[in-house]
């Protein structure tokens, strides 16, 4: 079974059109991988569709435009996939 | 339809929140200056408005699926097939779905039927964003009465 990590990057590297080998746990979305805000809405949806969750990312962006958070936190693809594993497990324990 | 005022939805004939799919209608009108040049001698409906109005079914169809509690906004066109002209004259039958309700953005499914038979399709995606002030508010509440959104829709 793949990890969180290789579904994300197979999702940004074929949504994206960017090489696989260049994507890694520790690229930052928007700042080594180039994804735009509007790109970055296609990821988002696969990664809904994929792991059966909603990336809250208004609230992302709300507290990094509040300063309470940095992008780190949520676009470095091993912060990225953490927050998705927590979701998916808070999934699971609500069902 | 209000070419000029880029109105191109007439009548809102079914909204249904819970299944967040919509139908409307749109005619199109028999004059207008915009067929003066698309095309002398062969006036056509252009395939920036048809995709546009697809837009405005999916926006309305987001307004009620969000209570008006968000404008959507167009930020992409994934996919725009135009499968046969629209003419002057022409109703449009516009059905619209959301294909996804993300945070903060949304994607719709939409088609263009006339007398039944498909013209366009589209799949876009939107932003939502919280109405900028509240004259946009107003105005697009008044909108929203001009096309028959149901009232119960409108108010959160």
């Amino acid at each position: 079974m793949s990890t969180t990590f290789d579904q994300v990057a197979t999702i940004i590297a074929e949504t994206c059109d960017i090489p696989r080998d260049t994507i890694t746990p520790d690229s930052h979305a928007i700042d080594d991988l180039g994804i735009d805000s509007l790109d970055f809405l296609d990821i988002a949806f696969a990664i809904d569709k994929q792991f059966g969750i909603k990336l809250p990312l208004e609230k992302w962006t709300q507290e990094v435009n509040d300063g309470k958070a940095t992008t780190e936190q949520y676009f470095v693809l091993k912060n990225l996939c953490a927050r998705i594993d927590e979701l998916v497990a808070a999934k699971g324990a609500s069902a | 339809m209000q070419l000029e005022y880029f109105h191109m939805i007439d009548r809102i004939v079914d909204l249904n929140v819970g299944e967040k799919k919509i139908v409307v209608e749109a005619l199109v009108p028999k004059e207008s200056t915009i067929f003066e040049g698309h095309f002398p001698g062969y006036p056509l409906m252009p395939g920036v408005l048809l995709i546009e109005s697809m837009a405005q079914a999916s926006g309305f169809l987001l307004l009620g699926v969000l209570k008006f509690e968000r404008m959507p906004i167009l930020a992409a066109v994934k996919e725009a097939k135009v499968r046969g002209s629209v003419f002057p004259g022409d109703l449009m039958t516009l059905e619209a779905s959301v294909a996804h309700e993300g945070s903060g953005y949304a994607m719709t499914e939409a088609k263009i039927r006339v007398g039944g038979k498909l013209r366009a399709n589209s799949s876009l995606t939107f932003t939502l964003i919280p109405f900028p002030n509240a004259d946009m508010r107003g105005y697009m509440t008044k909108v929203a009465e001009r096309v028959g959104f149901p009232q119960q829709a409108v108010s959160p």
